[in-house]
């Protein structure tokens, strides 16, 4: 039966806001300002989920990002459901609804709750002992371990929410509000710094900003009232940005930082619509202050887990900040002063405090005297050796220690009634960040944490991330590290008057006695993964000595809180166990994120049509229009091919093929590279690129060159023109334009910068269209009636400017079919209306647009390669038989050296031939093997088809094909074996269309 | 007749920003590193090329980018005729510069799109897509940079208050349009 544990109005909760959600298909209510946990609490309601192994029912155990049981599945839709939050975390909301985890039918009666029960059976490493045999089993056995994998159900369909990214630069980046946060943020805005406040709450002031407690001021306030103050004069500050609800997920080097600010997660679905849900924030900041402050420690003592078992800090908060009762009957257990300080706040509401149990001998703080005042009860030298409660604690168990803390002084069990245990375990610095930086740590033996010791950048720690839990030494280490770090005088908080209670009695026992034996008790250290102790000792017993082996062998640290409860208590008892001292162990490496995030953060509008980025040629809308099929090359939208009515790709291909070899075809070949060329030394500096020579290349001709790499292979191609003495331009491969220019600029820079040369990529400043055909002559001629068209004035390889209209363009007679050619370069505004010109010069000669697949096939037929689909880098001019084009009277070029080392000059390298298939109608598929023999054994592939067509205007299939000394193979006969069938190819040159370049010179 | 086509076909308009292409303009690619160069450019354009990284100078009639230590854009203050693209400054420019070998005069007029973002709310956009650092970038009238927008190469120029010309390859600019459209639907 829930009820209403609410106690008193709270500042920051909204009583006038009364919110109903559901909790596994119940509706509760709760406030403003709840946290899904608070509201549950204040319901009753404990039992929120099971663990992972053993299926234990679980409580909520914190009150913030730490929390490892009460982990929820948020929404109900199965399609756009997400699991794994933390109920401490989730605001509540008008419609939220949340179901428990790792539990069926229900958390209240879970199946899996037998694994409790066998847990005997289940010790840490059980799955590597047990499933390695026998061997041929494990495709059984991971059936069912996939199934039980995992915590919560993963959405099954595309996530609807806007996520974005940003950038954000600042002077100082804060990270943490509370109090040491508030004071960096304050002091370094107040010193006309750019300042980024970031604090994963809704709220300001971290747990000082509802500590009520006289014992606690500063300059005569109470420390939750000065705060409050600073708070509201630091929000008047301009040049101070605050995000709330922002949790830094990572600390890259170089003060590089990502945060994940939560924008709408606590509105109700109508007040979310088309909101950013969540923001990256990819933060370059020049200083950063690191104000994460610390995490309570639980205690790791039998039975350590049941709901209603709960971190002191907690309680604490649960009353002061939410104004929720964690339990009727409290009782406190404790090493420190902590718990005493959550005890005074719940008596001084009138909240029954039954005890509190210290491990310690005594303690005579303020805080003590004070508790004792109020007349609590206290248990001197005494530890819980066992609880009791299946769904939630009803009783615990108490002994006294013995002097040295390891056993008891002697055997008198007390057994006390309470629903609620607050403990405190001492506090645990969050130096996470501090270390995912490159930040090295060192080990204070008298408190026992490891605190920032070496920053690997312009960085701090303050507060008690820093090591500094007493309020005195919060306010005034914290100045004096400002001071030092930001190279100013004073703070403002210097001289501070600051009343404290402080500590004066410390004892730790990271593992406390069970008066059963550790194999009969379950002292949990990871509250997520269910391991305990005795699985951390069994793991040491089994040879396992670094801290990272224990780790990954029991699982403790590894759940989606990544132990940041437990991980010091794992530590702590490897060095017990082992006799090596804590700071020797180490820690475990932390990583980002510090909480985990969405992918939808990580992705941020990065999804759907802004995946990646296209390119679009200025003839594109004319391309869509006319029913093209586009393919991606690089980034560019290419048009494939124009399918008529329900033509197929082959039938469109084999169509737009044989209309331009018989009257005139127009390619868009606007996405080739190209690239301008001047300055006094364009032609040397061709020569060192190109394989082939330039220096006499006459003005106004074109000429094909081949580029390689420095290891001899082919790297690009393209035909390059004189335009004036010391002015080309080159053009490159579609996908290689961006590389070359590159390459070519880093030469200059680098290893020839004693040339005069000066390169600018005008690759998007050109349309491009190419008409071919033997019918383009005339359909050039009706767009420029003057230009003289004869091969005397306009032969193939050359160049003219001309005007068409009023508009220069650049006309250039090459080909890459092998057709009568003319490419038409203009800039690329006009692009499109130059398409729709040539279109209706050439309506009366069928003029036929086709795209890249018909332009591959043309080019097959006349044996030209295409680099990157017939070359792979493993490639040389020779290699292609392209030999013609290679200098052997230049002094140098880039690659020349290495097409003279042996292995380049091989006779059995992979070399490019043509295959013709005995049946003419069959087609290889590229990428096909193919060998010499059949029947061997293993079978030898010499080579593979790289290009492969069936050639409409040849009536056969033709392939070209790279194949080990295949130079010396014409004529044999070779095998193709597919999956069904074998066939038979005869190699043959690659040029299986007229070689004796008739075409190109109709 | 050749019809002229922009890419960007309209206005856009959102809270604190108006995003529009401005067109057609002439922009020239200027590459030199002699003082003869430099002499001769701001003879006959009358503007002296800036030599500090990121910035620009003008005159009425143009604005000079600097690209890099040897490389600047020259664009024309004013749009041009759409009927023909003879620009006479660039047919002077490359006699005096390119013809001379004093360095390379390039016509780069298509091959960068020239977005006006307008507003203030530009930086509130630029940040949502560019790693660039506009904190002094946006005080300073002139200033100029070369970094990725959305994943694409931009030449952004801060040419006065409130602002900004985004300069992007033609055949990106559609793609960055549509994302400048949805990332400045949520200002």
């Amino acid at each position: 039966m829930s009820q209403n544990l609410r106690v008193k109005s709270s500042n920051f909760i909204d009583e006038t806001s009364r919110i109903s959600f559901k909790f596994n298909g119940k509706t509760y209510y709760g406030f403003k300002g709840d946290t899904l946990a608070s509201a549950l609490l204040a319901n009753d309601i404990h039992l929120v989920g099971r663990s992972f192994k053993y299926h234990r029912p679980r409580g909520i155990m914190t009150s913030g990002s730490e929390e490892p049981n009460a982990i929820v599945q948020v929404g109900n839709d199965k399609a756009i459901t997400e699991p794994n939050v933390r109920a401490t975390e989730v605001e509540i909301y008008n419609g939220l609804e949340a179901k428990s985890q790792n539990c069926w039918p229900s958390v209240n009666f879970d199946i899996g709750g037998i694994n409790n029960f066998l847990s005997p059976l289940l010790p840490a490493g059980f799955y590597y002992k047990t499933f390695m045999w026998p061997a041929s089993f494990w495709e059984k056995y991971e059936i069912a371990i996939r199934h039980s994998a995992g915590l919560g159900r993963s959405p099954t369909k595309p996530d609807t929410d806007i996520y974005e990214h940003r950038y954000i630069h600042c002077d100082v980046l804060v990270i943490g509000a509370g109090i040491s946060g508030i004071m960096a943020a304050k002091t370094a805005a107040k010193n006309n710094l750019n300042t980024l406040l970031l604090d994963e709450k809704n709220e300001l002031g971290g747990m000082t900003i509802y500590q009520n407690s006289e014992k606690f001021k500063i300059d005569n306030k109470i420390s939750s009232e000065w705060l409050n103050d600073e708070i509201e004069e630091l929000k008047k500050l301009d040049n101070l940005e605050i995000k709330t609800r922002t949790s830094v997920a990572a600390y890259h080097g170089y003060n590089y930082l990502l945060a994940r600010e939560n924008l709408t997660d606590h509105l109700s679905k109508d007040e979310k619509e088309n909101k950013v849900r969540q923001r990256l924030l990819k933060i370059r900041a020049k200083k950063v202050i690191v104000a994460t402050g610390s995490l309570e420690r639980p205690l790791v003592f039998n039975n350590n887990d049941r709901p209603g078992i709960m971190l002191s800090s907690a309680v604490k908060k649960y009353a002061d900040y939410y104004g929720v009762i964690c339990g009727k009957n409290n009782i406190f257990f404790t090493n420190n002063d902590t718990a005493y300080e959550s005890a005074i706040s719940l008596l001084k509401k009138g909240i029954n405090v039954h005890c509190i149990i210290d491990i310690r001998e005594n303690s005579n703080s303020s805080i003590v005297k004070e508790a004792q005042d109020l007349g609590l009860k206290i248990y001197w030298s005494h530890t819980i050796v066992d609880t009791h409660g299946y769904k939630r604690l009803k009783q615990i168990s108490i002994m006294e220690l013995s002097k040295d803390g390891q056993s008891f002084a002697n055997s008198n069990k007390i057994v006390l009634d309470c629903d609620c245990l607050g403990m405190s375990g001492g506090w645990t610095p969050a130096v996470h960040l501090f270390t995912q930086s490159g930040g090295k740590l060192k080990f204070r033996e008298k408190d026992q944490v490891f605190i920032p010791n070496k920053y690997p950048s312009e960085q701090v720690s303050i507060g008690s991330c820093n090591g500094d839990f007493e309020l005195d030494e919060i306010i005034k280490n914290s100045s004096d590290i400002l001071k030092d770090f930001l190279k100013i005088e004073k703070t403002g908080f210097d001289n501070m008057n600051v009343e404290t209670s402080k500590e004066t009695s410390k004892k730790n026992i990271w593992l406390l006695p069970s008066d059963k034996i550790v194999g009969k008790t379950k002292p949990f250290v990871d509250y997520q993964n269910d391991a305990t102790a005795k699985d951390i000792k069994l793991a040491l017993r089994e040879g396992f000595r670094s801290i990272e082996h224990v780790k990954r062998y029991t699982t403790t640290g590894m759940g989606t809180d990544q132990g940041k409860l437990g991980n010091m208590h794992a530590l702590g008892i490897i060095a017990d166990t082992t006799g090596v001292k804590m700071g020797e162990v180490g820690t475990t490496t932390f990583r980002p994120p510090y909480t985990p995030l969405t992918f939808g953060t990580i992705v941020g509008r990065n999804v759907g049509e802004y995946f990646d980025i296209f390119r679009r040629t200025p003839m594109n809308d004319w391309h869509i229009n006319n029913n093209a099929e586009f393919e991606n090359v690089g980034q560019w939208k290419r048009a494939w091919y124009y399918p008529r009515g329900n033509e197929s790709m082959y039938e469109a291909v084999q169509r737009e093929s044989k209309a331009t070899r018989e009257s005139a075809g127009i390619l868009d070949a606007s996405t080739l590279g190209k690239i301008d060329i001047q300055g006094s030394d364009a032609s040397e500096f061709l020569n060192r690129v190109y394989t082939n020579a330039w220096s006499k290349l006459g003005i106004g001709k074109c000429r094909y060159g081949l580029m390689l790499n420095e290891d001899g292979m082919v790297y690009d191609d393209g035909v390059t023109t004189r335009l004036g003495e010391n002015h080309y331009i080159m053009t490159t491969t579609t996908g290689g334009a961006a590389n070359v220019l590159s390459k070519l600029e880093d030469y200059l820079q680098t290893e020839w910068p004693e040339l005069d040369v000066y390169l600018t990529s005008v690759t998007d400043h050109f349309a491009t269209a190419t008409i071919g055909g033997p019918n383009s002559k005339k359909i050039l001629n009706k767009l420029i009636p003057d230009l003289d068209l004869s091969d005397e004035n306009f032969p193939h390889m050359s160049f003219k400017e001309e005007k068409i209209g009023k508009i220069n363009c650049r006309i250039m007679r090459i080909s890459f079919t092998g057709e009568l050619s003319y490419e038409i370069n203009i800039q690329a505004s006009y692009g499109k209306s130059l398409w729709e010109q040539c279109m209706d010069a050439g309506k009366e000669f069928n003029i036929t647009p086709y795209g890249t697949e018909t332009m591959h096939l043309l080019r097959a037929e006349k044996g030209f390669i295409i680099v990157g689909q017939d070359t792979d880098g493993t490639m040389t001019p020779i290699d292609l038989q392209m030999d013609w084009v290679v200098s052997k009277k230049k002094y140098d070029f880039i690659g020349k050296r290495s097409l003279y080392r042996s292995d380049t000059m091989r006779e059995d390298r992979k070399q490019m031939v043509g295959l013709l298939t005995d049946d003419p109608n069959t087609v290889l598929e590229e990428g096909a093997q193919i060998i010499s023999e059949l029947d061997q054994t293993p079978v030898k592939m010499l080579g593979h088809v790289t290009s492969s067509y069936f050639s409409p205007n040849l009536g056969k299939s033709i392939a070209l094909a790279v194949v080990k000394g295949g130079k010396n193979m014409m004529g044999k006969k070779l095998f193709i074996p597919m999956e069904d069938k074998t066939i038979n190819v005869t190699v043959v040159d690659p040029i299986f269309l007229d070689k004796e370049n008739k075409k190109l010179n109709a | 007749m050749l019809n002229y086509t922009s890419p960007i076909k309209e206005v856009k308009k959102y809270s604190g920003l108006t995003v529009s292409e401005i067109s057609p303009l002439m922009k020239l690619n200027l590459r030199g590193k002699s003082r003869d160069f430099l002499t001769t450019i701001g003879q006959n354009i009358n503007i002296i090329l800036p030599l500090e990284a990121n910035t620009s100078a003008s005159s009425e009639n143009y604005t000079a980018i600097w690209l890099s230590p040897d490389e600047w854009m020259l664009v024309s203050n004013r749009t041009v005729n759409k009927e023909n693209n003879d620009y006479e400054i660039e047919k002077l420019l490359f006699n005096k510069i390119s013809k001379t070998n004093l360095g390379s005069v390039t016509d780069v007029s298509d091959q960068l799109v020239m977005i006006n973002l307008n507003g203030e709310k530009i930086f509130d956009l630029l940040c949502t897509g560019s790693p660039f650092n506009f904190n002094d970038f946006r005080s300073i009238k002139g200033s100029s940079t070369q970094t990725l927008l959305a994943q694409i190469d931009v030449i952004i120029h801060h040419n006065q208050i409130n602002s900004v010309n985004l300069f992007v390859r033609r055949s990106f600019s559609e793609h960055l349009m549509s994302w400048i459209n949805d990332s400045a639907s949520r200002l």
